[in-house]
């Protein structure tokens, strides 16, 4: 009777949160408990205020940021309000999405100790804490580097380091693999599972990649685009009982998942449903499969309006291409894919004329980006950066979209006629007047797109359209592109997101140290091993097939060839 | 193993005999100082050569050079002193020059020796100047510079890791720039020639590298934050910069042997 319950860690209690420009409280009235070793996800679509939620948790709002904080956060008992960020991250420990905006000192060691030096830990403790927290995470040998030339990876497990070094029984983490490539996410996967399996620290994600994520999870939280907590329970049976209502709230399911509902819907029973590609492998194990759909049949390539010959560049001493060869047919949608390093982006600089190819080595509808002038070049192709931003030059978005045409010297009329248009396509009319940089990040990279094509280029290249973004903001720029590609424009896009790949690219170039491993149909790269051949990873519904005891099935990589 | 230099590396000890990389930052600052600022006040050649070979064969040394630095000291800052005298003594108002002789005539021109003369007091200040500076710039680095001012000089450690932690901002807004230029060029923001073009293209890219550079600097903010940074007034020191006898030894010696060169050396005209 007398012995008081171990306090929670951490306790949410009716928390409601208005950013300081924002209208609507998102989240708004949201309570649970985080268990010591609790591994909880939380779910919600864009804009339901996860992130948000992950900021308050250490105290980052009210304190740091300036938003209006409604009902408690209790942090081993203690209001958040009422004492500091430093005193509530000895208690729960952040990781954020962006791994180079995380680190501060000069080497892994300095690093990690950071955070337990500003505690006044003494000295010989930091060390300890220190080797640690960075052996836990596979780092303790590179402890003297500097954490620039870690991978996006192995900078999230310095910062998941970091966290462990200052103590911290929970920790929480955003999206932190939004900006990895596959082997990275895997990375930061295998450190957090090791993490959980000794059961002494409380995890709390915000993530999107539910495929990679899952199989950690002991809880999901759901919350809708009002900002309500509307589900809370175990991660399975909350997931695998409430399908219908997650598609509904424009939550995102494991592409698995997704893949069993489809094939559920066509008539072949999967049961369990399953979360993880192992699961679908197993359940489509289990039953009889019909003959597979045929895939449809690929364009013939009989008109390319790219060609690249032989196509060297190199940055200072080092050769980031070296002989790349391949066409691009009218019409294709083209991925580049690589590990980090491997030349992804120079090579669609190289095409695109940003960065000047050798002369001879690249033709682009007829024209050489070597020798074109900016106004030919915009005619021929447009590039979309990965930063939408760095590439608006004037001061409305009329305006920005009027440039191109204005140097191709065209009529005041049908300058404006045109810009009118592409504002209507891209849904921009209502911000014609506005400062491109006040856009929100949607409506940038729309201007972006828009701004690309407004001079006829029947070529679109963009480079990381989705990195950074989350899934739902992503899926709409793709649907965007995807439009475009059947309208007749050729996309190329460099991305190390692969299920991407699978599900809206028609033909992938794979890149691994400057050197083009191949350029083939997608069904054909992902039915063979080239992507592991190059360090990449099968995106999840390819794995899941790939495995299959029918063959005739293990060529399907993408939802849409499903039943 | 990677080659590039890496200025968070830790402080590497070069010997006994590279006696600067030995001593605090403060005193290869402090030392060279008031040499630094009464050579503003120079007009001689004498007094700031004097000054350069000190601060030369203080480096050579006592500091570990690489070949790079080397070829620095010993050969790019004398061949700069020399080609700007010329430049400087071009510049040099001829009606107030003693008579010296010509060493050279164009048309009505005449370069003269007391020409060159002046132009050669200007120009081994300035690198007199700069080989001073060198004697902190190469031998301590940036974190043990922040310690030592936040040990010794009490600068609040908020500051000074905050400037330490924006030093790492700079390759960063260096590749942003790289990339924002070639955004702008395949524009077509390139045209027009001309210093007017030219400041209008580099106003273009302030924008968009401030707007990344705020987003920037707010999320290393947070994450700064978010491990504990400013809870305590002081934090744990792992690196002690001490100031030794020698640090005092140094700097004494350094001001004697500068107010030697200003008061031994007759030439010294004040302005």
């Amino acid at each position: 009777m007398t012995t008081a319950p171990i306090p929670h860690p951490l306790r949410v209690d009716s928390v409601r949160i208005r950013h300081e420009d924002a209208v609507a409280f998102t989240p708004d009235g949201v309570s649970f408990s985080v268990s010591p070793g609790e591994v909880l996800l939380v779910l919600g679509p864009s804009g339901s205020g996860k992130s948000t939620l992950a900021l308050a948790l250490n105290g980052l709002i009210p304190h740091a940021i300036p938003a209006e904080l409604g009902g408690t956060i209790y942090v081993a008992g203690v209001d958040t309000r009422d004492t500091t960020v430093a005193r509530v991250s000895e208690t729960v420990g952040m990781v954020f999405q962006d791994p180079d905006s995380q680190i501060v000192t000069g080497t892994l060691l300095d690093e990690v100790a950071f955070g337990p030096e500003n505690l006044l830990v003494p000295k010989v403790e930091v060390l300890e804490r220190a080797e640690r927290a960075l052996r836990r995470v596979g780092l303790w040998d590179r402890r003297g580097e500097n954490p620039d030339v870690l991978s996006g990876g192995g900078r999230q497990r310095l910062a998941i380091a970091c966290a462990l070094a200052l103590g911290s029984p929970v920790i929480v983490l955003d999206e932190p693999t939004a900006n990895l490539d596959p082997v990275g996410i895997e990375e930061v996967y295998a450190a957090l599972a090791d993490l959980v399996a000794d059961g002494e620290h409380a995890i709390v994600l915000v993530e999107h990649n539910l495929d990679a994520a899952l199989d950690l999870v002991d809880r999901v939280l759901v919350i809708d685009a009002e900002g309500r907590l509307v589900l809370d329970g175990p991660a399975r049976e909350t997931l695998t009982n409430n399908v219908d209502r997650l598609v509904e709230l424009g939550v995102w399911l494991p592409v698995s998942t997704l893949a069993a509902l489809r094939l559920r819907a066509s008539g072949i029973p999967v049961e369990p449903l399953p979360l993880t590609p192992t699961e679908l492998t197993a359940a489509l194990d289990r039953v009889e499969l019909p003959p597979p759909p045929h895939p449809q049949a690929g364009l013939d390539r009989l008109d390319p309006v790219i060609t690249v010959t032989d196509l060297h560049v190199s940055r200072g001493r080092s050769d980031v291409l070296r002989g790349v060869s391949l066409e691009i047919a009218r019409g294709d949608f083209l991925a580049i894919v690589g590990e980090n390093g491997a030349g992804k982006t120079t090579l669609l600089q190289a095409i695109a004329g940003v960065v000047r190819p050798p002369r001879g080595a690249v033709t682009v509808d007829g024209l050489d980006p070597a020798r074109a002038d900016v106004r030919a070049l915009s005619r021929a192709i447009g590039f979309v950066f990965q930063n939408p931003e760095h590439q608006f030059i004037r001061d409305t978005v009329a305006e920005e979209l009027a440039h191109g045409l204005e140097i191709q010297h065209l009529p005041r009329h049908e300058i404006e006629e045109r810009v009118e248009r592409m504002l209507h396509r891209f849904g921009l009319t209502a911000h014609r007047a506005q400062h491109p940089f006040l856009l929100s990040g949607g409506q940038k990279r729309r201007l972006s797109v828009g701004t690309a094509l407004i001079a006829g280029a029947p070529v679109l290249a963009l480079d990381e359209p989705t990195f950074g973004q989350d899934r739902e903001r992503a899926a709409e720029l793709l649907d965007m592109l995807a439009q475009l590609n059947a309208d007749g424009t050729t996309v190329i896009v460099v991305t190390h997101d692969m299920q991407l790949v699978a599900d809206y690219s028609s033909h992938v170039a794979v890149l691994r140290d400057g050197q083009l491993l191949a350029t083939d149909t997608t069904a054909a790269v992902l039915a063979g091993d080239l992507l592991e051949q190059a360090g990449l990873r099968h995106p999840p519904l390819a794995r899941a097939m790939r495995a299959l005891h029918d063959e005739r099935w293990r060529g399907i990589a993408k939802l849409a060839d499903l039943p | 193993m990677t080659t590039t230099i890496n200025p968070y590396a830790e402080r590497v000890d070069h010997g006994p005999v590279r006696f600067l990389h030995r001593l605090n930052p403060l005193a290869t600052i402090a030392a060279p100082m008031p040499a630094i600022v009464l050579l503003i006040l120079a007009r001689d050649v004498a007094t700031p050569v004097s000054l350069f070979t000190l601060a030369l064969v203080l480096l050579l040394v006592g500091a570990h050079l690489r070949p790079r630095m080397l070829l620095l000291v010993l050969v790019v800052l004398p061949l700069l002193a020399a080609l700007l005298s010329l430049s400087f003594g071009l510049w040099a108002d001829a009606s107030k020059l003693p008579q010296s002789t010509v060493l050279l005539q164009v048309g009505d021109y005449r370069f003269t020796t007391a020409a060159w003369m002046l132009g050669l007091a200007t120009s081994t200040r300035l690198t007199a100047i700069v080989a001073l500076s060198l004697l902190a710039g190469l031998t301590s680095t940036g974190p043990d510079l922040v310690r030592a001012m936040v040990q010794q000089l009490r600068v609040p450690y908020r500051i000074g890791y905050t400037a330490l932690a924006a030093f790492r901002f700079v390759p960063r807004f260096g590749h942003e720039l790289e990339v924002i230029r070639a955004a702008h060029r395949v524009r077509g923001m390139a045209g027009g020639r001309g210093p007017i073009a030219g400041v209008r293209r580099y106003l273009g890219y302030v924008v968009p590298l401030l707007a990344g550079a705020i987003r920037h600097a707010e999320r290393v903010a947070l994450a700064m934050d978010s491990r504990a940074f400013g809870a305590h007034a002081r934090r744990t020191e792992r690196y002690v910069v001490p100031f030794r006898l020698r640090d005092g030894v140094f700097i004494l010696l350094f001001w004697a042997a500068t107010a030697a060169a200003f008061l031994l050396i007759p030439t010294l005209e004040l302005p």
